[in-house]
């Protein structure tokens, strides 16, 4: 399933681009939300939460919530479901509360 | 509410508390504290929660170097149920100028005769402490390991439970309205609940200190001066020391939990009461500190606030005995460093209220210094 209407979120489907998430090579539409392209792609656990490390999904998607911090192209705690896909980024699943660099 | 009390402490910030602590312990248990709001709800809870030795002027060194000793030993001496979390991760203080750079030689040599492990550092040499620290036009640095951070809610939550257990009674959302005096002796102190008769008062009031000194027709050389801070996401630890530099008056270090918490002075605050958070503070401490720490280019803010340096012409705090107003003591003026030297300046004015030979002498803190031309002219503060 592809998120494509979003209540508040505006964004143009462009054309299809690969990226990878935790190394494994998937695709997505350049301009929709990251969160959506691993949702479309069957990726249910974006994160995990800080104390007892139980997994986090897709839950707010307007970035508020802090469930889906990812690190992207090296960059920790970005909100998945409000930061646009663009190709070749590495999307990884955060260790811990994220290393900065 | 008490009656009579053989003290009132006025203010329940973490000095009221480490005040009412001491002299509970000391054997003087009638006593009250007196918070308008709740406990650690001024200075105390709103400060940057640093801790360091690295002073420019002896008082505040032995202050501090004796209140380090205190902190790492408060869990066991207050018997605390919790962990005031204090750690130990050292300042690192910048110098960007040769005046500045000088003043640390200075500082780093009265600092090492009074037994206190401190260094000067290269700007490599301080890269190898902070990493990540842009050292361009970096003249040099000291390095202190045993200066560090903890918690002030905690800390003071830690006097307060210690001393309640000693007697102590603790009200909170109680105003102080007016102080009674026969002559000059103090005699009593009206709150919105009541009135307590007391023949000591301590003014531990923190930014309303000069309020209260005038409810006994004082006048002190304090006044309030905002300061902010802001406070970030969490990310994994990567920085022990608070980094401090005067020349940019700020400071920046990240807490136990991750987060970095960082303030900045600014020389055009007006005196006042203003507690209000500006968007200019979070503007120029985002510009600044990202120059000077890269990597937080990539971290997110989630909250800032403001609080109340209570200051003095020299940046010292007045302590002790007004010889104008007998039964009438001042802790206040603490310029921005209250929460850091509180553990002792609990144990000087117990000693001090109590007669008995106080640890430091605080006659040379006390408020008659400032009519005596006798100032110590604090360098190191932001």
């Amino acid at each position: 399933m592809r998120i494509t209407d979003h209540p508040i979120l505006q964004f143009e489907k462009g054309p299809k681009v690969t990226f990878t998430f935790d190394g494994q090579q998937l695709e997505g539409y350049e301009g929709e939300p990251i969160a959506a392209a691993l949702h479309a792609a069957g990726i249910r656990t974006l994160s995990h939460s800080h104390v007892k490390k139980r997994p986090r999904g897709f839950f707010c998607a307007i970035g508020a919530c802090s469930s889906c911090l990812m690190t992207v192209d090296g960059v920790p705690n970005v909100r998945v479901c409000v930061e646009k896909l663009r190709a070749g980024m590495r999307v990884e699943t955060q260790q811990g509360k994220g290393v900065l660099r | 509410m008490k009656k009579t009390a053989d003290a009132v402490i006025i203010g329940g910030g973490v000095n009221g508390v480490s005040i009412a602590y001491n002299l509970a312990k000391r054997g003087l248990t009638n006593i009250c504290v007196l918070e308008r709001n709740f406990l650690a709800s001024g200075a105390t809870g709103r400060c940057g929660a640093g801790v360091r030795a690295q002073w420019g002027t002896e008082m505040n060194l032995r202050m501090s170097m004796a209140s380090v000793r205190m902190f790492e030993n408060m869990n066991e001496e207050l018997d605390y149920d919790d962990d005031i979390e204090f750690n130990q991760g050292g300042y690192l203080l910048l110098a960007y100028t040769e005046a500045g750079w000088e003043q640390f030689k200075k500082n780093v040599a009265l600092q090492k005769a009074h037994g206190l492990q401190v260094e000067l550092l290269t700007p490599a040499e301080a890269k190898e402490v902070v990493p990540h620290l842009n050292t361009e036009q970096l003249l040099g640095a000291t390095y202190c390991p045993t200066d560090g951070h903890c918690n002030p809610f905690k800390v003071t939550d830690a006097y307060a439970k210690a001393a309640r257990r000693l007697g102590v009674e603790i009200y909170t959302n109680t105003t102080v309205t007016g102080i009674e005096r026969d002559g000059d002796r103090i005699q009593g102190v009206h709150t919105d609940r009541g009135y307590v008769s007391t023949p000591v008062v301590v003014n531990a009031a923190g930014g309303w200190s000069q309020d209260v000194a005038a409810m006994v027709g004082l006048e002190i050389p304090t006044h309030s001066e905002r300061h902010q801070i802001l406070i970030t996401e969490p990310v994994e630890p990567m920085q022990r020391p608070m980094v401090m530099s005067f020349h940019h008056n700020l400071y920046c270090q990240q807490t136990p939990h991750g987060s970095f918490i960082m303030g900045l002075g600014d020389p055009t605050e007006k005196p006042g009461y203003n507690m209000e958070a500006s968007w200019q503070f979070l503007e120029e401490m985002a510009e600044k500190i990202t120059w000077l720490l890269p990597p937080l280019r990539h971290i997110r803010v989630v909250r800032q606030w403001a609080g109340l340096y209570n200051m003095t012409p020299d940046r010292t705090p007045i302590l002790g005995p007004v010889e104008e107003v007998p039964g009438f003591y001042l802790a206040c003026g603490f310029s921005g460093h209250g929460f850091m030297i509180a553990p002792m300046v609990g144990v000087l004015l117990a000693q001090s209220i109590l007669g008995q030979k106080t640890e430091i002498p605080i006659e040379p803190m006390s408020l008659g210094r400032f009519a005596r031309g006798e100032l110590f002219r604090e360098p190191s503060v932001v």
